[in-house]
């Protein structure tokens, strides 16, 4: 069997983009609101994984630069282009990234979990503080938002550019370099590695995807606070979908966000009060007998056809 | 003179009140083979961290080809060839075996040619080290001989003008011991390069070095040719003083 090229994959993901361009027309507006969340959620997934899971680090911080491209939304609708304020929301976080990776991205383990939630909030209560001493707000309305058909192509464009840049990351030296910082920091750095350098420029890169998307979604809403935007559920929704699919490929995580929304949606609709119960449950069996993700089942599958 | 390798200038590590590494100078030029050796808790293999830029220094410097790198993180004695095992290999284990020579290759020796042409190829490296036929195999499924090998070859991998070896033999049957001191030999005379070498199982090591520094509490009590560094007073109580095996008179196997 051809191992698929880094080209293969990139052609791939373009055709499926393409594709996918045209639901819109195609599908109902219900299918179209799962859709726009299952893309979301793969752009979150695979551009968490770019990082984590090459490196073994467990960001929290996906909320921290969700919320910060909402707000660059909130505060630039009306005066900037619903494009402009996403490619805006992305660089805000990749910025916001790089200034406190350079601060945190030292410590590990639990360490770096905790402080990167603790970004989140840091920036949640700052803008709170902000909105309500300077411009006298708790939230903002969006007003005239526009079309769900240009929120749904821009999301699409986002996370598809989310998984060219993981397909492209890691085919690069630098994916080679978080792989072996992952493995093992120390000696990654005897072999020539400045892993700090490293991590800072891919912690940077992954935090775009999260801050664009929140520029694109924030719109979705039609009243926008810190509690709604930098809520952590968004971030620990992204780590479980990543964990669950895999944290180290990139299919996995997309995957498994489409099982995780069209699960979420129907246990919701179906078992309105046992919906969450339900799926925490599958969540511990998925991880106890499942700790390589959804990813390591095609891994199975094909170790077991090439011994046979 | 020519100009050494590395160089290191009155270098001492302490820890808190317990002094590790205390005013060690050795210098070290192309084509050296150096052995150190040292009873338990010498300071060896922390002089060698202070070496390789994984610690810095309390005090003293580390001249690498005339750069003073002190203070620099690993990365850069890294580029500017220092490369270096672990007594306990650190192989990346989740990658297959070339990828883990191929990783030096990308990084530390990056910018500099080996001697050797046929250097420049992970496969080529997992070949002479007689890993070929494991080349596909996640480092950590190897066998620990294998995997101590392998560390060998991601340090080729870096093409390295001074190669460091901590306890590469610790472990190893005595066929395996002869096989990788042989190699290593190969090694330094292909590539040219400088070697120093530890080893707490002496008489392996006197045999295939042609210069050896003993320390002891941390100091170089000695340092010369194998033959008089056995016959010194000092070497011998130091370890006869402590546990270990006493320094015999190596029997010469040099090529």
């Amino acid at each position: 069997m051809r191992r698929f090229t880094l080209r293969d994959s990139i052609a791939a993901t373009v055709l499926a983009a393409l594709a996918l361009a045209a639901m819109p027309w195609l599908m109902s507006d219900f299918a179209l609101a799962l859709t726009l969340t299952c893309l979301m959620y793969a752009g979150l997934a695979v551009s968490w994984a770019m990082f984590c899971g090459a490196t073994n680090c467990l960001s929290l911080a996906t909320a921290a630069f969700f919320g910060m491209g909402a707000y660059v939304t909130a505060w630039g609708i009306g005066t900037l282009a619903y494009g402009l304020g996403v490619l805006l929301g992305g660089l805000a976080a990749a910025a916001f990234a790089a200034l406190v990776g350079a601060a945190v991205l030292h410590l590990r383990g639990a360490y770096f979990a905790v402080i990167t939630f603790g970004l989140g909030e840091l920036v949640r209560h700052a803008i709170t503080y902000y909105e309500k001493a300077y411009a006298g707000t708790v939230g903002r309305v969006i007003s005239e938002p526009p079309e769900t058909v240009t929120i749904y192509h821009v999301v699409l464009l986002v996370s598809a550019l989310a998984v060219v840049t993981a397909l492209v990351v890691r085919a690069s030296r630098l994916g080679l370099a978080l792989r072996g910082i992952g493995s093992d920091e120390e000696r990654a750095r005897t072999l020539g590695v400045e892993t700090r350098r490293a991590k800072i420029l891919a912690f940077s890169l992954s935090a775009f995807f999260p801050g664009a998307l929140g520029a694109a979604m924030a719109v979705r809403w039609t009243y926008i606070d810190p509690l709604s935007v930098f809520n952590p559920f968004i971030g620990f929704q992204t780590v479980l979908i990543a964990m669950v699919g895999g944290a180290h490929t990139i299919l996995g995580p997309i995957a498994s966000s489409v099982l995780f929304s069209v699960l979420t949606e129907y246990l919701r609709l179906q078992f309105p009060y046992l919906f969450l119960v339900i799926l925490g449950l599958l969540l511990i069996l998925l991880v106890l007998y499942l700790p390589g993700g959804l990813a390591s089942l095609l891994e199975r599958w094909r170790w077991g056809k090439s011994r046979a | 003179m020519r100009e050494p390798l590395l160089a290191a200038q009155g270098v001492s590590v302490r820890f808190g009140g317990l002094v590790a590494v205390d005013a060690v100078d050795l210098a070290v030029h192309a084509g050296e083979l150096v052995g150190v050796i040292g009873p338990n808790g010498a300071g060896k293999t922390t002089f060698f961290h202070a070496l390789s830029g994984v610690l810095v220094p309390t005090s003293g410097c580390i001249v690498i080809v005339g750069d003073d790198l002190t203070g620099e993180g690993a990365h850069a004695f890294a580029r500017h060839g220092i490369a270096r095992t672990f007594q306990t290999p650190r192989v990346f284990k989740e990658m297959p075996a070339i990828d883990n020579v191929r990783f030096g290759l990308e990084f530390a020796g990056r910018t500099r040619s080996h001697a050797h042409d046929a250097f420049d190829e992970p496969g080529t490296i997992l070949e002479f080290l007689g890993l070929a036929d494991v080349a596909a195999v996640p480092a950590g499924g190897l066998t620990p001989s294998k995997q101590r090998l392998l560390e060998i070859g991601m340090a080729l991998g870096a093409r390295p003008r001074v190669l460091l070896l901590d306890e590469v033999a610790a472990g190893l049957t005595h066929a395996e011991v002869e096989l990788t001191a042989q190699l290593i030999r190969r090694v330094r005379d292909e590539l040219g390069l400088a070697v120093i070498w530890i080893e707490h199982a002496v008489r392996v090591l006197m045999d295939y070095v042609e210069r050896v520094a003993v320390l002891h509490q941390g100091r170089k009590i000695a340092d010369g040719d194998p033959r008089a560094v056995a016959k010194d007073a000092g070497v011998i109580e130091a370890y006869l003083g402590e546990q270990g095996e006493p320094v015999t008179e190596p029997g010469r196997k040099a090529a």
